[in-house]
């Protein structure tokens, strides 16, 4: 989760945390008599430590309302990160770099370092698990940010375990025309049957 | 005779003061939400922090320049060996200045859980590490419980702190 996201829900939490308790104070006060209920309705209390028919209903209605609260709090999570997304990185400068590995018989993915126009954006390790996750069909959004309308270079470093387990490392760059809209730019890391290698290509999502 | 005794003065008072600061475990990362990271493993495969979440981690930071750090790893081999089939994680990550020297250290001890190389020293940084060896205490929600700036690993207030994080399910997804 993102910091700004986060903080806004550390800020949340009070609020909903006061919600429930107000919620099970209120359950609490009408499941015990008034102190100056009259003696025969005290008499008759025992009869309402036997579980109620509806009594259930009570935890069934406040856990519903519990559920309600945590898809509220979800529901705002992600209204609140599409807009962070919208004021970090807005359409006509947004550019994103998204990464998917196919097969990978002969390249194990150990991290990727981006460069755009030369400077150091990203460096990313992957650990098995991720990777298991990119195999699997996954497309991870490594890198998402601001450029200017205009030519630019990205240049992306691959490093990992090659064919007989030998250290890999090979690069792929594309200049890439930034125009008006968002720009999406995948790394595929595929692998090349005929000459027994991964082959790394950069794909521009027009 | 003035001179030596102001001399000797300023040597307790010094000597005082480091002895304070030593025993004072650093506490700015407690009840915060651990800075995660992701650091190659001496043994090969890379680790991410918040792969753990909804278990407790302990991080141990390490140096091979620190005389006390082996019998600390020692010691949090002991706990993992104890508490690793209720779930505990136990990461060692080196503060190091030579890579290489690390890798040997880490070869030389071997340990049952994983130890990682901190190259760039930004894991350190982000837990705010200020002696060696600190062990860090994190709970299954992510959250920094216990920061400890000492070796006392074998104390049994460390086995104490432990189970009361693995009985928390509090923060079990």
């Amino acid at each position: 989760m993102n910091k700004m996201t986060h903080c806004l829900l550390r800020a949340l939490w009070p609020l909903v945390l006061a919600s429930l308790a107000t919620t099970s104070l209120a359950a609490d006060a009408a499941a015990v008599p008034a102190p100056d209920a009259p003696a025969d309705e005290a008499a008759a209390a025992p009869a309402a430590t036997v579980p109620a028919p509806d009594a259930g209903a009570g935890t069934r209605s406040l856990d519903e309302q519990i559920q309600g609260l945590k898809k509220d709090v979800i529901d705002l999570n992600k209204d609140l990160f599409m807009l962070e997304e919208e004021l970090l990185f807005p359409a006509n400068t947004q550019v994103a770099v998204f990464v998917s590995m196919d097969v990978g018989d002969f390249f194990a993915l150990d991290s990727i370092t981006l460069k755009i126009d030369n400077h150091d954006v990203g460096n990313y390790l992957y650990t098995p698990r991720e990777v298991s996750a990119l195999l699997k069909g996954g497309v991870q959004r490594l890198y998402v940010g601001n450029l200017k309308a205009g030519e630019h270079e990205l240049v992306a470093f691959f490093n990992g375990k090659g064919p007989h387990e030998r250290d890999y490392r090979r690069a792929a760059n594309v200049r890439f025309e930034k125009g008006v809209g968002a720009k999406y730019l995948e790394l595929k890391i595929t692998d090349h049957e005929r000459a027994q290698q991964p082959e790394f290509e950069i794909k521009d999502w027009e | 005779m003035p001179i030596t005794l102001i001399a000797a003065c300023t040597l307790y008072l010094a000597g005082a003061l480091s002895a304070a600061a030593a025993a004072t475990a650093p506490t700015g990362l407690v009840s915060q939400p651990a800075p995660d990271f992701a650091l190659p493993a001496a043994g090969g495969s890379n680790v991410r922090l918040s792969e753990y979440l909804g278990q407790p981690v302990l991080l141990s930071f390490w140096s091979s320049r620190c005389s006390l750090c082996a019998a600390q790893l020692a010691a949090l081999d002991r706990f993992y060996a104890t508490y690793r089939s209720s779930g505990l994680v136990v990461l060692g990550v080196s503060v190091e200045d030579d890579p290489q020297r690390a890798l040997d250290y880490a070869h030389a001890h071997k340990t049952s859980f994983p130890l990682l190389l901190d190259r760039a020293k930004s894991v350190s940084r982000a837990f705010a590490i200020e002696r060696l060896p600190t062990t860090v205490l994190i709970d299954r929600s992510g959250i920094v419980r216990y920061l400890h700036g000492d070796d006392r690993a074998g104390d049994p207030s460390y086995v104490a702190q432990i189970r009361a994080l693995l009985d928390d399910r509090v923060g079990t997804p």
